[in-house]
């Protein structure tokens, strides 16, 4: 199953059954530590919490709240305080234009180092 | 809830002779998690990271000499520390307690933080168990705090309020600290199997299907209605309408053959036994009806079922629970209900903290209020509303009703706000302080189930309470003393009571 195939959950109010409610989704690998379950849920490793911390019980339903929660604050913030809102994918491919771009130039700096190639990436967040 | 055994520190960490946790200025150097991050465990790292050296962890106290409370501090170290450690107090300002009082003793910090001192033997039970009573549990803390709304989901560990202050609350309850007023009310619950809702007057089995007179529904069945004690014995209007909505939608359901409390007032005040000791009766009653599905209208009610019912009961628990807010909004997507009453009124919605921050439940109840013609909705968002409670939850009204009425005005003075002349609440225990705040601010508080039964014809019957009563017939008789909210009002009587139940929209309210 590929990642954009995950379920994206039963509704909020949906009947509450037991058993339904702990057994979530086969997990799909993203990374080494990672995998992800439903659609936007993203976990870590089980295996590298068995140690300091252990795991709470999750019912699915909780787990979908977060999320959708997260989502809901995310809108709520931006929708009060942002002047202009960029996804994490548009950030990366400005980052990486401007490598690229860099690189082509002929003694070109560090977009990370301080000095003038440093500054805010994609220009100022607007008004 | 799965909490791991820490590890006990072989001996003290090596420290510099400064104290600072450096390693020794000779000491061979170390790669740790502080001096190179890492992610520990990646299958990617180089070897000598297989088993690195703790360096954050500090030694862990020696454990407490009262079984109870060392069992306590084993259980809930983890959790508390989560928030201990980290102290963003994001959840301050989501505090209703927190925003009327800026007690520092009453905040969820606080209340983790003496987790943290009950492990170090600086506090005991006694200390701190009137601290814990200044809780609605309504859940606002955990959701907004990043552990839970960032990391909680990744982790599979979140903040968790509500279930440490319960803990607290049985902790003192089994250490002989009681609140006057929660022992009271439980002793009473406990000798009537329901809550006493109506002070003095008795409540009992022999009445806790009276709300049902005249409406002809069954005893036991596969799915059947539990109608939790404060709808079943104060606001009666409020099962009232959901049996008849139901009803006239062909929804086949019947009443719990010998129902109790759900026990969840008790687990919330910390009388942890005589809680699970209800619960077991329920579900033995449900198996002797053959019952399969239950029918939640009261949100408390959502939360024991959906959530202390599995933690008591596990696998056994197979009885489908749902939510009618759920049932009636499917039954209007497939047209079985259509309202075509108009509502002359200026409303605005509660999210009930136990379905809003608790479940995530905040889409139901809108698309029903958006169904029923006539009403002006002034709708305040549901993440706006994390910072809104009505003070009734989490036996907080029992034992200091002050505070309660504390937040439960500074609500209604948010509505008040919207120029709107009713507040919709979908929680009995809510409907009770906010309908006497509303008062105060001339505002009516209506269940969104009577709403959702007029908009549908219907004629509710029973009772809205002491103050809704009142004003209910106030309405009636047309007596002056409350203005209608006009602004974007499509005309009509103006609510003031009308008397004709047709045409103006106010169907004779």
């Amino acid at each position: 199953m590929r990642t954009d195939e995950q379920p994206g959950g039963p509704a909020a109010t949906a009947p509450y059954r037991f058993a339904e409610q702990h057994t979530p989704p086969a997990p799909l690998r993203v990374s080494e530590v990672a995998q992800t379950t439903f659609e936007h849920v993203y976990e870590v490793d089980p295996r590298l919490m068995q140690t300091h911390v252990l795991q709470q019980v999750f019912p699915n339903w909780d787990t979908l709240r977060i999320m959708r929660s997260r989502h809901d604050h995310l809108e709520w913030m931006h929708r009060h305080f942002a002047g202009r809102v960029v996804t994490g994918s548009a950030l990366l491919a400005e980052v990486e234009a401007e490598l690229e771009a860099g690189a082509a130039e002929p003694g070109a700096t560090d977009p990370q180092a301080d000095g003038p190639a440093a500054g805010p990436i994609g220009g100022p967040a607007g008004s | 809830m799965t909490q791991v055994q820490p590890d006990r520190a072989p001996g003290a960490t090596p420290r510099t002779a400064a104290g600072d946790g450096a390693p020794p200025v000779d000491a061979p150097r170390q790669i740790d998690a502080l001096s190179e991050p890492f992610t520990p465990g990646a299958p990617s790292n180089p070897p000598e990271l297989a088993d690195f050296p703790e360096t954050l962890a500090g030694p862990v106290p020696p454990p407490r000499e009262d079984p109870r409370t060392a069992a306590f501090v084993e259980q809930w170290r983890n959790a508390s520390y989560n928030c201990f450690s980290s102290g963003h107090k994001f959840c301050r300002e989501v505090c209703p307690v927190t925003q009327v009082e800026r007690n520092e003793s009453w905040t969820p910090t606080a209340f983790h933080a003496n987790v943290i001192a009950m492990e170090r033997g600086e506090l005991d039970i006694a200390d701190i168990a009137a601290d814990y009573v200044n809780c609605t549990q309504c859940g606002a803390c955990e959701l907004r705090c990043p552990n839970t709304l960032f990391t909680g989901d990744f982790y599979r560990f979140r903040t968790r309020t509500v279930d440490v202050v319960k803990a607290v609350r049985s902790l003192a309850v089994e250490s002989g600290v009681h609140q006057p007023n929660w022992q009271i009310w439980n002793e009473r619950t406990d000798l009537r199997t329901h809550e006493p809702v109506l002070g003095e007057t008795p409540v009992g089995q022999e009445s806790v299907r009276d709300w049902a007179e005249g409406l002809d529904i069954p005893v036991g069945g596969e799915t059947v209605l539990f109608v939790d004690c404060e709808a079943a014995f104060y606001r009666t209007s409020v099962p009232r309408a959901v049996a008849q909505v139901l009803q006239m939608a062909g929804y086949e359901f019947g009443l719990m053959g010998e129902q109790w409390c759900c026990g969840g007032p008790a687990a919330e005040m910390g009388y942890a036994e005589q809680a699970q000791r209800f619960a077991r009766h329920n579900l033995d009653n449900w198996r002797a009806t053959g019952t399969r599905r239950v029918l939640v209208l009261d949100p408390h009610d959502y939360i024991s079922f959906t959530e202390d019912y599995p933690k008591y009961f596990g696998e056994e628990f197979d009885i489908e629970v749902v939510l009618v807010i759920e049932v009636l909004a499917q039954l209007l997507r497939e047209g079985r209900l259509t309202p075509s009453v108009p509502v002359d009124r200026a409303i605005t919605y509660h999210d009930p903290c136990r379905l809003n921050k608790r479940k995530g439940i905040w889409q139901e109840p809108r698309e029903l209020l958006r169904a029923i013609p006539g009403l002006r909705f002034e709708d305040v968002d549901r993440v706006t509303q994390w910072s809104y409670c009505s003070g009734g939850g989490g036996g907080l009204p029992i034992e200091k009703p002050e505070l309660t009425r504390k937040i439960s005005a500074l609500r209604l003075e948010r509505a008040a706000e919207l120029d709107v002349d009713t507040l919709v609440s979908a929680c009995p225990w809510s409907e009770r302080p906010l309908s006497e705040a509303g008062d105060a601010e001339d505002i009516d508080v209506v269940d969104l189930h009577e709403l959702f039964a007029q908009s549908l014809g219907i004629s509710v019957g029973g009772s809205r309470g002491d103050v809704g009563d009142r004003r209910l017939a106030q309405e009636r008789t047309g007596v002056p003393g409350r203005a209608r909210r006009t602004r974007g009002s499509s005309g009509g009587c103006g609510g003031g009571g009308c008397g004709s139940g047709s045409g103006c929209g106010c169907g004779g309210h």
